[in-house]
């Protein structure tokens, strides 16, 4: 029986795994051959073992890149959950043109990020901003709010970007999860007497933590790695204020075309995250076999 | 008091709606906006006196003309089509095989496999699409939508592995075994009766799928060359940004004709699978 | 409903696989040759027009080759020209900025004997053009086009505050300046990670103190009095007179700045003035008369050390991986003949200056005084990494964008010594590997 489970089990699992070994598994060997050699562009290079990884955490640059990474991923992860949960919140109500807001409140998450950012990035620019127009009317401001100028600024105007495209992907999420949830539980509480806060707290969100654990997990690992959005926005700048792992490991591989160091910055994202996930994944465990 | 009742459901509904409503589609709106604003307009600083953002009173078409005729736009749209489309099929395909086998199969190697496939997905592109480049290049497949098609499924195939998992362990072992009793062979249980039920959690694997190839860039930044081959964020950030000049009007035209039938697709199955949870739930 | 067995899966995608395979495989068909071209979407876009309706074609039936021409962002230019030599497949010619020849020299084919036969017919190649796509033994690329960068300003202003003639030091350029943000009319320049206005204003900015990154025998000398003075008076020089925004801007910010006028000078290439001049009833002045009969260049102000220029740089380099190394060769030399280039040339209308001193002598030159000061920049202009050799390991510096950062970080508050210091140990580390 176990036999012909296991060539069942085989033969189900074959094509993905041979997609991910040749797509993943290979390459991946050979980018971290990549980051233990001297590889620049067009030359092989030899073997240098990890002074490319010595060398990138000599550099201040990768230790800004890195602590902005976690900061961002951190920041981010919380506002889109609260806001997230929020909104899923709201819509499991139900209210006339539900569907079509429920519909509607997806596209910050399905427009192409790169084409979303540009609409940012024009409405965030220093000269023609709305937004410096908005608060100049409304006298909140008098002079101009360099949004992607200023270093400090700038990082916050990313993470704004960033929540702004992922709070309607935990939304609907999370209101697939509130939606599971037998409405009865609720009633039975509230006959117990407990009030809206408390309903939340002790029936809501204990049932709710394996969808939003999932969710925030793969929003984490999104996060983390995310590239396009700081690389459209800033391009890293102003003065390195914005880089991620994957913006300088991009600026430095195919900028500078130092291909094994560019590797090297990627690659150290990885036990970052591997971390970050693996604690994540024993979390949730530790919550289903509850 | 009737009164009382509603002015607590403005201010903790209404209010709170309307505003997450605004700030998510207000960049739309600009979008909008900017694609139908003369040139003229667009360019005020935002302390001159005539800036109006908010309309227009000379709307023109000639953005969206122009990115329509004389940009290879609705190339890109199709491209970005084809590949999506073709990309989320296969991850599907082998997502929800491998999500069954790992959620439902006993057999030796399953825990390991299961987070194999689930490490993959840490990896960051920045660091395979060097090596994947060559890769490319040997199989000949280099400039065509196949170097997309194939190595989406990468970063799409364990997501959908996953997310299937979930919906599979959900579902109760009876069933099959019901199946079994009568007769069906192991597979048969899985394809007709498994699956149907799981049929939510397939399209929900599927949109995202979908949405994820939609929004990739790197690979096609790097894997296509000929601007008849390139995928809608690519074609418009590099022909519609040209150096000195960033075209604000084509390019938001750009940003929000590729996004509207994409918005209309998942809506459409955004009903479905909602309904298709709460159904599950309650059947 | 189809009984869908395993094996029957199996063998259809295995021969679907095979089939997608078979049909990608280029089949070996004597034709036409082709040469795949990639370069910039040009700053003047009419130019990258006239290649694609008139020249090219004329080229394809002179030489009978097909030719695509591909022109991608600036900014995602080298991306694709390193993801191409890596992979070892992509364009045949690909256009490089200013010293990156350097840095793909090992991947390039010699391109000595079209580019010397250009050079010598011609009058020969300026001195920067020889350092940048030429390491010493051959050229590695075909010197293209050099973009000159004056500062475009508004003379109606810098009249009002007295100057009847632009700023000769970088004192009266910063006294001037403070005048004019004063009335909201701040100078505009970028900081920024960009590949034209921010390398082409620090480089001779720094050298102008005379600061710079290597001597002439290669040591590292960017720790130096001359540099710290420099960054100091940026420091003022930025608060008092610059458009704060700066420290954001890409390539394209100063353009929209300018012509919108928001701001009363910035180092560009010539595509404001030109811009203006295409839409002359779009850009005005506050006055209502046509924008363009406002603008004037000049070179960048002298500092104690001189005056000094950089200019954005554009040469075709042939990559050792292409399959049509000949038919490449053959284009370059047809689109560098003066026949085929005049049209190209005067299309730039003084945007870009040819590499070669022939081209000074153009009638081209004589016909709008607003643009003369373009006509030298070929000669004034030097290269990263002065005064050492121009090399990849300038390149490297050029890339890693370290001396426009050694300003924008003193511009943010970072002690003028603490900035130097940090910008001379990354070049340090950069001269060091090998």
């Amino acid at each position: 029986m176990l036999e012909r489970e296991g060539a069942l089990a085989f033969w189900l699992l074959a094509p993905t795994l041979a997609l991910l070994t040749l797509f993943i598994a290979y390459p991946f060997v050979r980018g971290v051959w990549l980051s233990v050699t001297n590889s620049v562009v067009g030359v092989p290079g030899d073997f240098v073992g990890m002074k490319n990884f010595t060398k990138i955490f000599d550099d201040s640059i990768f230790r800004t890149a890195a602590l902005n990474t976690f900061i961002y991923t951190a920041v981010t992860t919380v506002f889109k959950l609260a806001l997230g949960l929020w909104l899923a919140l709201l819509l499991n109500r139900s209210f006339r043109g539900k569907s079509w807001v429920r519909a509607f409140i997806l596209l910050p998450f399905i427009i192409p990020t790169v084409l979303s950012t540009l609409a940012w990035k024009w409405m965030f620019d220093p000269t023609f901003s709305v937004f410096n127009w908005l608060f100049w009317k409304l006298s909140i401001i008098n002079s101009r709010i360099n949004w992607l100028g200023d270093p400090e600024l700038a990082m916050s105007s990313v993470m704004i970007v960033n929540v702004w495209r992922g709070v309607p992907f935990y939304a609907i999420s999370l209101l697939a999860g509130l939606q599971t949830i037998n409405p009865d539980l609720h009633e039975a509480a509230a006959i117990d007497g407990a009030n809206r806060f408390q309903r939340f707290w002790h029936v809501t969100w204990p049932l709710l933590l394996p969808v939003t654990m999932v969710v925030v997990l793969f929003s984490i690992i999104q996060t983390f790695a995310d590239f396009q959005l700081v690389y459209v926005l800033t391009g890293g700048g102003p003065a390195n204020a914005t880089h991620l792992f994957a913006t300088y490991a991009y600026q430095i591989g195919i900028g500078t075309g130092l291909l094994s160091e560019g590797a090297a910055i990627s690659l150290a994202m990885f036990p970052a995250l591997l971390l970050v996930v693996v604690f994540q994944l024993w979390y949730i465990r530790r919550v289903e076999n509850r | 008091m009737i009164e009382g009742a509603r002015w607590k459901k403005w201010l903790w509904f209404y209010l709170p709606m309307g505003l997450f409503i605004l700030g998510l589609l207000f960049p739309f709106y600009w979008m909008l906006v900017t694609t139908v604003r003369p040139d003229g307009e667009m360019y005020r600083p935002w302390n001159h006196p005539l800036y109006s953002p908010f309309w227009t009173t000379h709307p023109t078409f000639d953005h969206i003309k122009n990115l329509l005729y004389e940009t290879l736009f609705n190339r890109w749209m199709w491209n970005t089509m084809f590949i999506a489309m073709v990309a989320t099929l296969i991850s599907l395909f082998c997502g929800v095989i491998a999500g069954y086998a790992l959620a439902r199969l006993r057999f030796k190697w399953a825990g390991f496999l299961g987070t194999g496939i689930f490490v993959t997905y840490l990896v960051p592109q920045t660091l395979l699409f060097i090596p994947l480049a060559d890769i490319i290049r040997e199989y000949h497949i280099g400039d065509t939508p196949w170097a997309l098609i194939l190595t989406y499924p990468t970063f799409l195939i364990p997501f959908c592995t996953w997310l299937m998992m979930g919906y599979f362990k959900a579902i109760p072992k009876e069933l099959e075994e019901c199946a079994r009793i009568d007769g069906a062979a192991r597979w048969q249980a899985m394809v007709y009766i498994i699956f149907p039920i799981a049929v939510p959690g397939i399209l929900s694997a599927g949109i995202f799928a979908f949405t994820l190839s939609w929004n990739e860039f790197i690979y096609a930044l790097v894997f296509l060359s000929s601007p008849e081959q390139k995928t809608v964020p690519v074609g418009v950030v590099s022909e519609l940004i040209r150096g000195d000049v960033f075209f604000w009007g084509p390019l938001m035209a750009g940003a929000l004709i590729g996004s509207v039938p994409v918005a209309i697709v998942y809506s459409f199955f955004v009903e479905h699978y909602v309904a298709g949870m709460t159904g599950s739930v309650k059947g | 409903m189809a009984i869908f067995t395993r094996r029957k899966f199996l063998q259809a995608s295995g021969a679907g696989l095979a089939g997608i395979l078979a049909s990608h495989q280029a089949p070996v068909f004597a034709q036409q040759s082709t040469v795949h071209w990639i370069k910039w979407n040009d700053f003047v876009p009419a130019s990258d027009e006239l290649l694609r309706k008139t020249i090219l074609p004329e080229a394809m039936k002179q030489l009978g080759m097909k030719i695509n021409l591909e022109t991608v962002n600036g900014n995602d230019l080298q991306p694709r020209v390193t993801s191409a030599i890596q992979s070892g497949s992509g364009p045949d010619v690909f256009m490089l900025f200013n010293n990156h020849p350097h840095l793909y020299a090992a991947s390039a084919v010699d391109i000595s004997d079209v580019a010397e036969a250009i050079g010598s017919a011609q009058g020969g190649y300026y001195k920067l053009c020889r350092s940048n796509t030429n390491d010493g033994k051959k050229f590695m690329s075909v010197p293209w086009a050099i973009i000159g960068g004056m500062i475009a300003y508004r003379k109606s202003w810098f009249e009002e505050v007295g100057y009847s003639k632009f700023p000769a030091t970088w004192q009266e350029y910063h006294e001037a300046g403070k005048k004019l943000k004063a009335k909201g009319r701040p100078i505009g320049q970028t900081l920024g990670h960009t590949f034209g206005d921010a390398p082409t204003f620090s480089y001779p900015y720094l050298w102008s103190w005379g600061g710079k990154e290597v001597d002439e025998k290669g040591r590292v000398v960017l720790d130096s009095k001359a540099t710290v003075e420099s960054v100091k008076f940026m420091q003022a020089f930025w608060k008092d007179a610059h458009d704060e925004g700066g420290l954001a801007w890409d390539d394209t910010n100063n353009n929209r700045a300018f012509l919108s006028g928001t701001i009363c000078a910035t180092l560009n290439g010539a595509s404001i003035y030109i811009e203006s001049l295409r839409k002359p009833d779009q850009y005005k002045t506050e006055k209502g008369a046509p924008l363009k009969s406002d603008i004037l260049h000049s070179p960048l102000p002298k500092g104690p050390a001189g005056q000094f220029g950089m200019h954005t740089f554009q040469s075709h380099m042939v990559p050792s991986y292409s399959k049509n190394q000949k038919g490449a060769k053959e284009f370059l030399k047809w689109i560098h003949d003066p026949k085929n280039f005049d049209a190209w040339f005067l299309s730039q209308k003084g945007f870009a200056t040819p590499t070669t001193q022939v081209w000074e002598k153009h009638k081209m030159w004589d016909e709008d005084p607003v643009m003369a000061p373009f006509k030298v920049a070929g000669r004034l202009g030097l290269t990263p990494g002065y005064a050492g050799p121009a090399n990849r390991k300038a390149a490297e510096v050029l890339t890693k964008y370290i001396i426009t950062d050694m300003y924008a970080k003193a511009v943010q508050g970072m002690a003028p010594e603490a900035a130097v210091k940090w910008a001379a140990e990354e070049v340090n580390k950069v001269y060091a590997g090998t």
